[in-house]
Formats: structure tokens, C-alpha cells, sequence
């Protein structure tokens, strides 16, 4: 048996070409794999990616090339240099770096484990895997679990709009029962009150100067707007602000805040200033239970952490180079008939 | 036997203390897992210790039916032993392993110092103490103390992390830390809990007192601390209620309760002649 791999991804290949695999139902492409003499099949189909593993007997003459032909015919264009071709030790690393999230958008990201999970189940279920892919696809998953654990891959911001919503989080807790205030319409206060709606903050209420363009953002999100002139009042009950007007002059000030904090019992306020010049005047940092991060504070804390992450991907690339070498000398040795334990490695492993 | 056990259960509480050091330091979700495994066997070694002391003190014929906690050895290892227990039991409710680093080295401290300073032997009990009363009114009082530690070790994680966020350059302690209003809330219903069981405590030990000597309350030094203890707290939470003070605010006065809860425990035996019956000290 070989193991195969033809697939494409956010590096190599152009979205429309991806969005023409996207479309493919994973089960029917299987089935139409194994008539085609290929063994066991497993496809990983993510927005970033879409990768077809199989194997094929040594002699049947059905090597990646055949495969990205075979993928090219259900895509119905041809992939070129966007494709991917690896046999054996190079699919079993490439497996692995996928499932480690060394070959993810955002290096590190957790959701490609679960996909590659998800994928694996789905060819089980459709009885499209054997020993080997078992084998392999459960090894990929502890190598990305392992190298989760053991490194801080995945540890800290990768951008500004999650850390913002991250310290949010620091502060209050479960954000389901916090509500935000945004004041202004710049496109980064938009991305940020998605990722706020996207971790269920209770309430999202927007306030612009331009009343019209204060509800059609507000009807984006699903929140409410309130007029430019009765933000202040709304000070007192928003937990997390986020400043992005295009005023020269600060809008908050820490009399307004102060006149805030009367009504709010003690409760915490977390400013986001992202606005240039600023909107937030520092003094208000200075305040007991309010805290204000500035774009710069913000930027800073990314950079740190994906510096930090630099050192954390040479570790997990260590750790998958050294998993998938032991795992393709197991491979060899069951297709030679002398199979060696695989699991004699792992002591301590848990 | 009792001694070698207390010893044992010191060792494990400390090897759990510098687990949760680790895991303050280090993400790795096994050093809090042992943490809580080498805690539970800590809590077992120090009861089966405290089983021990209670058998040798039910030697002594006027000590039958009362528990051994009228020396510092013995209030001290039922301190440490209830503050173990009390964080075993939140930790293992709310798992909240990076608390472990703030409310672990009360125990340690208060075992550690009852192995070292205080003296084991069990004495008979004087007769002024021969009451039922004994077995109720300093085990409660004592128990409110251990909750008062564990919130002690909340509002320290609360500066931490209040200190963090301030900062604008947050570790990766940060993100590990319970959030501040989280903490606040423990904090604030800790203290909720104990500050009944403080309060009942001390109206016991009027009502032994009553029984004793025909009064109430006598202003001795341990009364008054205690006293004061109670007040400062029912401040905090009167204030916390009424939602004027949250934040590291609210929990300067609580640790101020809580300094207050220390003294009353150890400061005030040198000051207390009523009181005067913890022996076996420095």
C-alpha cells in the first residue's frame, strides 16, 4: 500500500478554485474514489483547504498524480501548480503539521483539530477506512493534541479584535451578560461588535453622529442604536465601549465617566479606544474600575504574542518530524509484513 | 503515630503548594489535576493525624467526648485542616486550579508552624472547658476562619489580576485568572457565607459564658477581637450590598477583616486572660 495525498490549500490554490472542491459531497467523492481502485479515502474540507488522502496497492500503478486527476475530474478544472502532491513520509507530515495547525491561516488555531476529526468520522461512517488510515488519522490527532500541550502554539492573541474581546473577558467574566456600547461606524468597530455578537454579549448598542448610519449598523448586528447626543447616558449601562469616531477632539473624558460610574455600582468599564486621534482621554485609565486600551496597547500585545509563537512552531515542528518518522517506519514495517509496535514510543503519554 | 501522619500531610500540602506554583507559571492542566489528587490525600493523612490526637485525648479520662483543640497544636492542625478541606471542596466544585497558589499556603503555614513552634502532647482538659460547648463554639468560630482564608486567597488573586489589567501588558497569568468581577463574587460570597457562622459562633461563646459564669459578654481581648472582626466584616458586606465598594477597594477592607481574624487567633492569647487557654505555644 502507498498512502496518497492530492489537495489544495489558502496558500497555493485561489479561492474560486477551492470554492469548486467546497461544493463536493465528501461521502458520494469516497464511494466514487473506491471505484476507481483507490482503498481507503479520508477528505478534510475546511475554508482554507480541501485534501484528499487515500491508498492504493504498490502495483496498481495509482500514485498522487492519479489522485489530484481523479480530484481535478470531480472539481472540473484542472489544479496546475495550486495542488499539492505528496506520497507516504511526506503525506503522514503533512497530515500532521494540518492537524497541529502549523499549516493553518492563523498558526495555531484549535478548530482544524476538531475538522480533521470530524473528517475522519465522516469516511469511518461511509466505510472508507481501514487499519491504516485508522491508525494514521487517530496518530494525527494525538501529535495535535501533544503539540497543544506541549507547546504554547496555540497560547495568546493572534489579533487585535480577539484580544480586545479577550480582555473584555478578564474583566467581566461569561460575556453573556455584558453589554457593549460602540460609538462611531469605522469598519474595525464593526469587525469588533461581530466578535463580541460572536461570543453572546448580551446587548450591542451603537451610537454615530449620523442617525441613518447608527441603525443600519445596529441592524447588521442585531443590535440597537441610540442618538449621538444620549451616549453619555449610555455610558451608564454599557460594560465594554468601543471608541472609533473620526472626532479631532476626545469625546469621553473622565468627568463623563465619573458622572457614569455613579449609576453603575461599582461595576468595571472597559474602554477600547481604536479611533485615530484619540476619542478616550487618557486620564480616564486613572479611574477606580475603568480600564482603557489604546490600538497601540492593543498591537503591541499581538506582535508580543506571535513573536512568541515563532519560537513555539519550531518546538511543534520538532515534535510532528519526530511523530511522523516513527509513524512511517510502522508503516513500513506492516506493509513488509513485519509490523513493530508503534505504541513502545509513547511512554509517558497521556 | 498522630505526629507522623501531621508530617505527612505537611508534605503533601506543601508538594501541592508548589504544584500550584508550577501551574501558575507553567499551562499544563496536570500540575492542577495532582494538585487537587495530592490535596485529597493531605486532607485524609491530616484527618486520620487528627483521629489519632482524638483517641489519645479520649485516654485521659475528663477529656471523654471533647474534641482536641484546646492546644495551639491542635487549633492550629484543625485550622489547617479545615482550610484544606474547605479549598478541596471549592476547587473541586469550581476548578479553579489557579487559586491553589493563594489559598494553599494558609494550610502549609498553619501546619508547618504547629510542627515546629507548638507542642503535640494532649493534655486533660481544665475544668472551666469540660462543657459540650468546647466541641462547638471554637470549631465553628475556626471554621468561619478557614473561609475568611480561602477569601483571603480570592481578593489576592483579585489584585493580581486587577494589577495585570491596569498594567496594559497582561501575562499569560491573566488570561489563566478567574476575571475580576468573577472574583469579586467569590470574594464577596465567601465572606456572605462565613460572616453567619462567625457571628453564631461568637453569640455561643456568650451563651457558654452565660452558662459559666453568669454573664454574657466580658470585654475581655479575644471578645472584643472577635468582636471587631465581625464588624469589620459586616462593613464589607453591608458596603458590597449596597453596591458602593466592589473592586480592590472592597477587598482591602476584607483583608483587613481578615488581618483581624489572624490577631484574634494568635495576637490576642497574649493580651486575653479569659481566653488564655490555648497552651502549648512558643
Amino acid at each position: 500500500m502507498n498512502l496518497l495525498l492530492a489537495g489544495l490549500n489558502h496558500k497555493t490554490a485561489p479561492l474560486p478554485l477551492r470554492e469548486r472542491l467546497a461544493v463536493l459531497e465528501p461521502q458520494k467523492t469516497l464511494h466514487q474514489l473506491r471505484s476507481e481502485g483507490f482503498a481507503e479515502g479520508v477528505i478534510i474540507a475546511t475554508c482554507n483547504r480541501f485534501e484528499l488522502y487515500a491508498l492504493a496497492p504498490r502495483n496498481s500503478g495509482r500514485g498522487a498524480a492519479e489522485l489530484s486527476v481523479f480530484l481535478e475530474r470531480q472539481a472540473g478544472a484542472p489544479f496546475g501548480p495550486a495542488a499539492y502532491r505528496m506520497e507516504n513520509g511526506d503525506a503522514v507530515r503533512h497530515l500532521f503539521e494540518v492537524a497541529s495547525g502549523l499549516d493553518s491561516l492563523v498558526v495555531g488555531e484549535t478548530d482544524i483539530l476538531g475538522q480533521v476529526k470530524d473528517s475522519y468520522f465522516v469516511a469511518k461512517d461511509a466505510g472508507m477506512t481501514g487499519k491504516l488510515s485508522n491508525v494514521l488519522f487517530q496518530r494525527a490527532l494525538f501529535v495535535g493534541k501533544r503539540v497543544r500541550t506541549e507547546t504554547a502554539i496555540s497560547v495568546g492573541p493572534t489579533s487585535v479584535a480577539s484580544l480586545a474581546v479577550d480582555l473584555a473577558s478578564r474583566v467581566f467574566g461569561n460575556l453573556a451578560d455584558c453589554s457593549a456600547l460602540i460609538l462611531g461606524a469605522g469598519a474595525m468597530a464593526q469587525t469588533l461588535s461581530r466578535t463580541l455578537r460572536s461570543r453572546s454579549a448580551k446587548e450591542i448598542v451603537i451610537s454615530n453622529r449620523s442617525w441613518d448610519r447608527a441603525r443600519e449598523i445596529a441592524a447588521e448586528c442585531a443590535g440597537s442604536a441610540v442618538p449621538w447626543e444620549e451616549f453619555p447616558r449610555a455610558l451608564a449601562a454599557a460594560d465594554i465601549v468601543i471608541a472609533s469616531t473620526a472626532s479631532p477632539t476626545p469625546i469621553v473624558n473622565s468627568e463623563t465617566v465619573l458622572r457614569a460610574m455613579k449609576g453603575r455600582m461599582g461595576r468595571s468599564l472597559f474602554f477600547i479606544d481604536i479611533s485615530m486621534p484619540r476619542n478616550v482621554d487618557e486620564s480616564v485609565h486613572g479611574l477606580d474600575h475603568v480600564y482603557l486600551y489604546r490600538m497601540e496597547d492593543l498591537e503591541k500585545i499581538v506582535a508580543e504574542s506571535l513573536k512568541s509563537r515563532d519560537h513555539a512552531v519550531r518546538h511543534a515542528g520538532e515534535i510532528v518530524r519526530e511523530k511522523a518518522d516513527e509513524f512511517s517506519r510502522w508503516f513500513e514495517s506492516v506493509r513488509d509484513g513485519r509490523e513493530i509496535s508503534l505504541t513502545h514510543s509513547d511512554h509517558g503519554d497521556s | 503515630m498522630e505526629l507522623a501522619l501531621a508530617k505527612a500531610a505537611f508534605a503533601f500540602y506543601a508538594a501541592a503548594m508548589a504544584l500550584a506554583f508550577l501551574y501558575l507559571f507553567y499551562k499544563d492542566d496536570k500540575w492542577s489535576l495532582w494538585m487537587l489528587r495530592l490535596m485529597g490525600v493531605g486532607v485524609l493523612l491530616q484527618s486520620a493525624s487528627f483521629g489519632f490526637r482524638m483517641h489519645s485525648f479520649w485516654l485521659i479520662p475528663e477529656n471523654r467526648y471533647f474534641l482536641p483543640i484546646n492546644s495551639f497544636f491542635g487549633a492550629l492542625s484543625y485550622l489547617s485542616l479545615a482550610v484544606a478541606a474547605v479549598f478541596y471542596f471549592v476547587e473541586g466544585r469550581h476548578r479553579l486550579g489557579i487559586l491553589g497558589a493563594f489559598v494553599l499556603p494558609w494550610p502549609v503555614i498553619g501546619l508547618g508552624s504547629a510542627l515546629i513552634w507548638a507542642d503535640p502532647k494532649t493534655s486533660g482538659l481544665v475544668p472551666a472547658l469540660q462543657s459540650y460547648w468546647i466541641n462547638i463554639h471554637p470549631v465553628v468560630l475556626m471554621t468561619s476562619y478557614a473561609a475568611f482564608g480561602n477569601a483571603f486567597g480570592v481578593g489576592l488573586a483579585l489584585l493580581v489580576q486587577e494589577h495585570q489589567i491596569k498594567s496594559r501588558k497582561p501575562s499569560e497569568l491573566c488570561y489563566r485568572l478567574p476575571s475580576i468581577e468573577e472574583l469579586d463574587d467569590l470574594n464577596y460570597h465567601i465572606i456572605a457565607a462565613a460572616w453567619p457562622v462567625l457571628t453564631v459562633g461568637i453569640i455561643m461563646g456568650g451563651v457558654w459564658a452565660y452558662n459559666a459564669w453568669g454573664r454574657f459578654w466580658g470585654w475581655d481581648p479575644k471578645e472584643t477581637w472577635a468582636l471587631i472582626t465581625a464588624l469589620i466584616y459586616a462593613g464589607y458586606l453591608h458596603m458590597r450590598y449596597v453596591g458602593r465598594l466592589r473592586g480592590k477597594k472592597a477587598i482591602y477592607v476584607s483583608m483587613v477583616g481578615f488581618a483581624s481574624v489572624v490577631f484574634t487567633f494568635l495576637g490576642v492569647n497574649f493580651l486575653s486572660g479569659l481566653h488564655a487557654y490555648l497552651s502549648g505555644g512558643a
